[in-house]
Protein backbone atom coordinates (compact mmCIF):
# COMPACT_ATOMS: atom_id res chain seq x y z
CA UNK A 1 0.00 0.00 0.00
CA UNK A 2 1.31 3.42 -0.80
CA UNK A 3 1.86 5.67 1.78
CA UNK A 4 -0.41 8.72 0.54
CA UNK A 5 -3.29 5.69 0.58
CA UNK A 6 -1.76 4.56 3.83
CA UNK A 7 -1.51 7.99 5.65
CA UNK A 8 -5.73 8.66 4.42
CA UNK A 9 -6.96 5.60 5.84
CA UNK A 10 -4.82 5.59 9.09
CA UNK A 11 -7.12 9.44 9.20
CA UNK A 12 -10.06 7.86 8.80
CA UNK A 13 -9.96 5.15 11.15
CA UNK A 14 -8.92 7.46 13.51
CA UNK A 15 -11.96 9.10 13.10
CA UNK A 16 -14.19 5.90 13.11
CA UNK A 17 -12.72 3.64 15.62
CA UNK A 18 -13.46 4.58 19.84
CA UNK A 19 -10.08 5.60 21.72
CA UNK A 20 -7.58 3.04 22.98
CA UNK A 21 -6.61 2.59 26.10
CA UNK A 22 -4.25 0.21 27.64
CA UNK A 23 -7.19 -1.20 29.18
CA UNK A 24 -8.92 -1.91 26.41
CA UNK A 25 -5.55 -3.52 24.33
CA UNK A 26 -4.81 -5.68 27.69
CA UNK A 27 -8.40 -6.97 27.97
CA UNK A 28 -8.61 -7.79 23.97
CA UNK A 29 -5.11 -9.51 24.45
CA UNK A 30 -6.33 -11.59 27.33
CA UNK A 31 -9.48 -12.55 25.56
CA UNK A 32 -7.25 -13.78 22.46
CA UNK A 33 -4.44 -15.31 24.51
CA UNK A 34 -6.93 -16.96 27.37
CA UNK A 35 -5.04 -15.97 29.46
CA UNK A 36 -3.24 -13.60 32.56
CA UNK A 37 -0.58 -11.57 30.73
CA UNK A 38 1.74 -12.35 33.34
CA UNK A 39 1.35 -15.74 31.97
CA UNK A 40 2.11 -15.55 28.51
CA UNK A 41 5.72 -17.20 27.54
CA UNK A 42 8.40 -14.82 25.79
CA UNK A 43 7.72 -15.96 22.54
CA UNK A 44 3.73 -15.34 22.81
CA UNK A 45 4.74 -11.34 24.46
CA UNK A 46 7.29 -10.71 21.93
CA UNK A 47 4.50 -11.91 18.74
CA UNK A 48 1.67 -10.18 20.91
CA UNK A 49 3.81 -7.00 20.67
CA UNK A 50 4.67 -7.36 16.95
CA UNK A 51 0.84 -7.13 16.26
CA UNK A 52 0.45 -3.95 18.73
CA UNK A 53 2.82 -2.05 17.37
CA UNK A 54 1.28 -2.15 14.02
CA UNK A 55 -1.91 -1.40 15.13
CA UNK A 56 -1.26 1.15 17.19
CA UNK A 57 0.36 2.84 14.69
CA UNK A 58 -2.69 3.19 12.40
CA UNK A 59 -5.50 3.37 15.11
CA UNK A 60 -4.16 5.24 18.25
CA UNK A 61 -4.76 8.55 18.21
CA UNK A 62 -1.31 10.24 18.97
CA UNK A 63 0.89 9.00 22.10
CA UNK A 64 0.90 5.30 20.67
CA UNK A 65 4.82 5.38 21.89
CA UNK A 66 3.46 5.73 25.58
CA UNK A 67 0.94 3.04 25.22
CA UNK A 68 3.00 0.58 23.43
CA UNK A 69 5.51 1.17 26.15
CA UNK A 70 3.29 0.60 28.65
CA UNK A 71 2.07 -2.52 27.43
CA UNK A 72 5.04 -3.77 26.90
CA UNK A 73 5.73 -3.38 30.79
CA UNK A 74 2.09 -4.81 31.65
CA UNK A 75 2.80 -7.94 29.27
CA UNK A 76 6.17 -8.79 30.97
CA UNK A 77 4.29 -8.73 34.28
CA UNK A 78 6.08 -5.29 35.63
CA UNK A 79 3.59 -3.05 37.47
CA UNK A 80 1.59 -0.27 35.34
CA UNK A 81 -0.17 2.24 37.65
CA UNK A 82 -3.59 1.84 35.15
CA UNK A 83 -3.28 -2.11 35.18
CA UNK A 84 -6.75 -3.06 35.24
CA UNK A 85 -7.23 -5.20 38.39
CA UNK A 86 -9.59 -8.33 37.81
CA UNK A 87 -12.31 -8.25 40.58
CA UNK A 88 -10.38 -6.43 44.19
CA UNK A 89 -13.75 -5.72 45.46
CA UNK A 90 -13.80 -3.39 48.46
CA UNK A 91 -16.68 -4.60 51.49
CA UNK A 92 -19.70 -4.00 50.13
CA UNK A 93 -21.61 -1.40 52.07
CA UNK A 94 -25.46 -2.23 51.87
CA UNK A 95 -27.66 0.42 50.53
CA UNK A 96 -31.08 0.79 49.68
CA UNK A 97 -33.73 -0.48 46.93
CA UNK A 98 -33.44 1.27 43.48
CA UNK A 99 -37.14 0.83 41.96
CA UNK A 100 -37.14 1.79 38.15
CA UNK A 101 -40.66 2.38 36.69
CA UNK A 102 -41.09 0.99 33.09
CA UNK A 103 -43.11 2.91 30.64
CA UNK A 104 -41.37 2.97 27.63
CA UNK A 105 -38.18 2.35 25.62
CA UNK A 106 -36.43 4.85 27.48
CA UNK A 107 -36.62 3.22 30.79
CA UNK A 108 -35.25 -0.18 29.51
CA UNK A 109 -31.77 1.82 29.41
CA UNK A 110 -32.30 3.49 32.54
CA UNK A 111 -32.93 0.03 34.07
CA UNK A 112 -29.58 -1.09 32.58
CA UNK A 113 -27.45 2.07 34.05
CA UNK A 114 -29.14 1.46 37.33
CA UNK A 115 -28.26 -1.79 37.27
CA UNK A 116 -24.77 -1.13 36.28
CA UNK A 117 -24.43 1.24 38.98
CA UNK A 118 -25.56 -0.88 41.81
CA UNK A 119 -23.24 -3.28 40.44
CA UNK A 120 -20.47 -1.36 40.83
CA UNK A 121 -21.36 0.13 43.92
CA UNK A 122 -21.16 -2.62 45.64
CA UNK A 123 -18.01 -4.54 44.37
CA UNK A 124 -19.17 -6.48 41.67
CA UNK A 125 -16.40 -7.46 39.02
CA UNK A 126 -16.66 -5.74 35.55
CA UNK A 127 -17.26 -8.64 33.67
CA UNK A 128 -20.06 -9.88 36.18
CA UNK A 129 -21.50 -5.87 36.20
CA UNK A 130 -22.26 -7.01 32.21
CA UNK A 131 -23.67 -9.75 33.08
CA UNK A 132 -26.08 -7.70 35.70
CA UNK A 133 -27.00 -4.80 33.46
CA UNK A 134 -27.91 -7.13 30.65
CA UNK A 135 -30.31 -9.47 32.49
CA UNK A 136 -31.92 -6.35 34.07
CA UNK A 137 -32.10 -5.28 30.23
CA UNK A 138 -33.88 -8.29 29.34
CA UNK A 139 -36.33 -8.21 32.02
CA UNK A 140 -37.29 -4.17 31.59
CA UNK A 141 -37.77 -5.25 27.96
CA UNK A 142 -40.01 -8.21 28.57
CA UNK A 143 -42.38 -5.89 30.73
CA UNK A 144 -42.50 -2.69 28.20
CA UNK A 145 -43.10 -5.32 25.00
CA UNK A 146 -45.41 -7.76 26.63
CA UNK A 147 -47.00 -5.55 29.67
CA UNK A 148 -46.47 -2.02 28.63
CA UNK A 149 -45.88 -1.13 32.04
CA UNK A 150 -43.75 -2.13 35.23
CA UNK A 151 -41.61 -2.00 37.54
CA UNK A 152 -37.54 -3.39 38.33
CA UNK A 153 -36.60 -3.17 41.50
CA UNK A 154 -32.68 -4.07 42.43
CA UNK A 155 -31.49 -4.91 46.12
CA UNK A 156 -28.70 -5.17 47.11
CA UNK A 157 -28.53 -7.90 50.31
CA UNK A 158 -26.39 -9.29 52.91
CA UNK A 159 -26.82 -12.56 54.62
CA UNK A 160 -24.97 -14.32 56.52
CA UNK A 161 -22.14 -12.85 55.14
CA UNK A 162 -22.94 -13.36 51.37
CA UNK A 163 -23.32 -10.11 49.59
CA UNK A 164 -25.95 -10.60 46.59
CA UNK A 165 -28.32 -8.45 44.30
CA UNK A 166 -31.56 -8.84 43.91
CA UNK A 167 -33.29 -8.17 40.90
CA UNK A 168 -37.25 -8.01 40.86
CA UNK A 169 -38.70 -6.77 37.56
CA UNK A 170 -43.17 -6.83 38.06
CA UNK A 171 -46.02 -5.99 35.84
CA UNK A 172 -49.78 -6.47 35.77
CA UNK A 173 -49.48 -7.34 32.23
CA UNK A 174 -51.72 -10.55 30.25
CA UNK A 175 -49.29 -12.69 32.36
CA UNK A 176 -47.84 -15.97 30.13
CA UNK A 177 -50.11 -18.85 29.29
CA UNK A 178 -49.15 -22.56 30.47
CA UNK A 179 -48.66 -23.50 26.84
CA UNK A 180 -46.26 -20.66 25.87
CA UNK A 181 -44.32 -20.87 29.29
CA UNK A 182 -43.81 -24.43 28.49
CA UNK A 183 -42.75 -23.54 24.65
CA UNK A 184 -40.50 -20.86 26.51
CA UNK A 185 -38.90 -22.77 28.57
CA UNK A 186 -38.08 -25.63 25.87
CA UNK A 187 -36.92 -22.94 23.99
CA UNK A 188 -38.84 -23.64 21.08
CA UNK A 189 -40.89 -20.44 21.26
CA UNK A 190 -40.10 -17.42 19.01
CA UNK A 191 -42.40 -14.09 19.56
CA UNK A 192 -42.64 -11.36 16.48
CA UNK A 193 -40.64 -9.09 17.91
CA UNK A 194 -37.47 -10.49 20.29
CA UNK A 195 -36.39 -14.07 19.69
CA UNK A 196 -38.40 -15.32 22.55
CA UNK A 197 -35.69 -16.19 24.32
CA UNK A 198 -34.64 -13.24 26.60
CA UNK A 199 -36.19 -14.99 29.96
CA UNK A 200 -34.23 -18.53 29.85
CA UNK A 201 -31.61 -15.83 28.84
CA UNK A 202 -31.64 -14.18 31.95
CA UNK A 203 -32.06 -17.77 33.48
CA UNK A 204 -29.03 -18.48 32.48
CA UNK A 205 -27.35 -15.72 33.97
CA UNK A 206 -28.53 -15.47 37.25
CA UNK A 207 -27.90 -17.50 40.60
CA UNK A 208 -31.31 -18.20 40.87
CA UNK A 209 -34.29 -17.23 38.86
CA UNK A 210 -38.07 -17.47 40.33
CA UNK A 211 -40.92 -16.85 37.74
CA UNK A 212 -44.62 -16.16 39.04
CA UNK A 213 -47.02 -15.88 35.96
CA UNK A 214 -50.36 -16.25 35.52
CA UNK A 215 -52.85 -15.44 32.27
CA UNK A 216 -54.77 -12.31 33.67
CA UNK A 217 -52.46 -11.92 37.15
CA UNK A 218 -49.24 -10.37 35.12
CA UNK A 219 -45.91 -11.31 35.72
CA UNK A 220 -43.13 -11.80 38.44
CA UNK A 221 -39.55 -12.60 38.35
CA UNK A 222 -37.04 -12.79 41.04
CA UNK A 223 -33.82 -13.56 40.81
CA UNK A 224 -30.83 -13.13 42.58
CA UNK A 225 -26.61 -12.64 41.43
CA UNK A 226 -23.92 -13.65 44.05
CA UNK A 227 -21.45 -11.07 44.75
CA UNK A 228 -18.06 -12.99 43.98
CA UNK A 229 -15.54 -10.72 45.75
CA UNK B 1 -29.86 9.63 11.76
CA UNK B 2 -28.18 10.80 14.79
CA UNK B 3 -25.13 12.58 14.62
CA UNK B 4 -22.92 10.09 16.62
CA UNK B 5 -23.69 7.13 14.14
CA UNK B 6 -21.50 8.67 11.08
CA UNK B 7 -21.57 6.30 8.07
CA UNK B 8 -18.58 6.40 6.47
CA UNK B 9 -18.13 5.27 2.91
CA UNK B 10 -14.78 3.80 2.14
CA UNK B 11 -13.42 1.88 -1.01
CA UNK B 12 -17.15 0.20 -1.56
CA UNK B 13 -17.06 -0.68 2.40
CA UNK B 14 -19.44 0.83 4.83
CA UNK B 15 -17.75 1.69 7.44
CA UNK B 16 -20.21 2.31 10.99
CA UNK B 17 -19.01 2.99 14.58
CA UNK B 18 -21.00 2.99 17.26
CA UNK B 19 -20.30 5.26 19.74
CA UNK B 20 -23.41 5.52 22.05
CA UNK B 21 -25.12 3.20 24.16
CA UNK B 22 -26.45 1.11 21.70
CA UNK B 23 -30.47 1.20 22.45
CA UNK B 24 -33.38 -0.26 20.88
CA UNK B 25 -33.81 3.06 18.84
CA UNK B 26 -30.39 3.68 18.10
CA UNK B 27 -30.09 0.19 16.67
CA UNK B 28 -32.91 0.38 14.48
CA UNK B 29 -31.72 3.79 13.48
CA UNK B 30 -28.47 2.14 12.14
CA UNK B 31 -30.21 -0.75 10.71
CA UNK B 32 -32.99 1.89 8.59
CA UNK B 33 -29.35 3.74 7.45
CA UNK B 34 -26.65 1.38 6.86
CA UNK B 35 -29.79 -0.35 4.87
CA UNK B 36 -30.66 3.06 2.29
CA UNK B 37 -26.42 3.85 2.54
CA UNK B 38 -26.29 0.31 1.10
CA UNK B 39 -28.74 -0.30 -1.10
CA UNK B 40 -27.57 3.38 -2.85
CA UNK B 41 -24.18 3.01 -3.63
CA UNK B 42 -24.03 -0.66 -4.13
CA UNK B 43 -21.54 -1.60 -1.15
CA UNK B 44 -19.18 -4.75 -1.20
CA UNK B 45 -19.13 -4.97 2.28
CA UNK B 46 -19.86 -3.54 5.94
CA UNK B 47 -18.51 -2.79 8.88
CA UNK B 48 -19.88 -2.44 12.04
CA UNK B 49 -17.30 -1.48 15.21
CA UNK B 50 -18.85 -2.21 18.43
CA UNK B 51 -15.89 -1.77 20.13
CA UNK B 52 -17.61 1.23 22.63
CA UNK B 53 -20.47 -0.88 23.05
CA UNK B 54 -20.82 -1.91 27.15
CA UNK B 55 -23.94 -4.44 26.75
CA UNK B 56 -25.81 -6.51 24.02
CA UNK B 57 -29.02 -8.30 24.94
CA UNK B 58 -30.65 -10.72 23.40
CA UNK B 59 -33.01 -8.01 21.49
CA UNK B 60 -29.76 -6.06 19.94
CA UNK B 61 -28.10 -9.20 18.64
CA UNK B 62 -31.73 -10.21 16.84
CA UNK B 63 -31.24 -6.56 15.20
CA UNK B 64 -27.55 -7.34 14.67
CA UNK B 65 -28.19 -10.81 12.93
CA UNK B 66 -31.08 -8.87 10.95
CA UNK B 67 -28.44 -6.13 9.84
CA UNK B 68 -26.32 -9.20 8.94
CA UNK B 69 -28.36 -11.28 6.84
CA UNK B 70 -30.24 -8.26 5.00
CA UNK B 71 -26.79 -6.90 3.90
CA UNK B 72 -26.01 -10.88 2.53
CA UNK B 73 -29.24 -10.79 0.77
CA UNK B 74 -28.14 -7.28 -0.55
CA UNK B 75 -24.99 -9.23 -1.82
CA UNK B 76 -22.53 -7.40 0.60
CA UNK B 77 -20.31 -8.75 3.63
CA UNK B 78 -20.73 -7.83 6.59
CA UNK B 79 -18.60 -8.42 9.89
CA UNK B 80 -19.38 -6.89 13.48
CA UNK B 81 -16.02 -5.91 14.71
CA UNK B 82 -14.46 -4.80 18.22
CA UNK B 83 -17.08 -6.80 20.81
CA UNK B 84 -15.95 -6.26 23.96
CA UNK B 85 -14.48 -9.41 26.30
CA UNK B 86 -17.23 -9.17 28.56
CA UNK B 87 -20.24 -8.42 26.21
CA UNK B 88 -18.85 -11.86 24.14
CA UNK B 89 -18.71 -14.18 27.49
CA UNK B 90 -22.36 -12.43 28.31
CA UNK B 91 -23.99 -13.65 25.16
CA UNK B 92 -22.13 -17.01 25.09
CA UNK B 93 -23.57 -17.49 28.85
CA UNK B 94 -26.85 -16.59 27.79
CA UNK B 95 -26.67 -19.36 24.82
CA UNK B 96 -26.87 -16.91 21.95
CA UNK B 97 -25.64 -16.68 18.49
CA UNK B 98 -24.76 -14.53 16.02
CA UNK B 99 -25.45 -16.27 13.01
CA UNK B 100 -25.89 -13.60 10.07
CA UNK B 101 -23.03 -11.91 10.77
CA UNK B 102 -19.19 -12.72 10.25
CA UNK B 103 -16.55 -11.15 13.53
CA UNK B 104 -13.89 -10.39 13.39
CA UNK B 105 -11.42 -8.75 16.35
CA UNK B 106 -9.94 -5.82 14.89
CA UNK B 107 -11.56 -3.06 12.24
CA UNK B 108 -7.78 -4.01 10.79
CA UNK B 109 -8.76 -7.51 9.84
CA UNK B 110 -12.19 -7.23 8.93
CA UNK B 111 -11.03 -5.01 6.46
CA UNK B 112 -8.56 -7.40 5.68
CA UNK B 113 -11.09 -10.01 5.35
CA UNK B 114 -12.82 -7.24 3.11
CA UNK B 115 -9.62 -7.50 0.81
CA UNK B 116 -9.90 -3.86 1.32
CA UNK B 117 -5.92 -3.66 2.23
CA UNK B 118 -4.86 -4.76 -0.72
Amino acid sequence: MNTTVEAKLAQILQGAVSPITLESVLARLGAVARRRPEELGEREREAMLGVLRVSLRLFARGGEGDLIALCEKALRGGAVDKVPTLGGAPTPEIGGLRRIEIANEADITTARFEAWAEAARIGVPKFSAVKVATAVSELARNIFFYAGSGVVEIQPRRERGKVSLRVVARDNGPGIAPEKLRAIEAGTYRSERGMGRGLMAVKKLVDSFDLDTAPGRGTTVSCEFRVVA
Amino acid sequence: MRDSVPIISIRDCLLVSIQAELGDALAREVQDALMTRASEEGCKGVVLDISSVQLIDTYITRVLSDIGRSVRFMGAACVVVGMRPAVAMTLVEMGMDMSGVDTALSLESALERLELLR
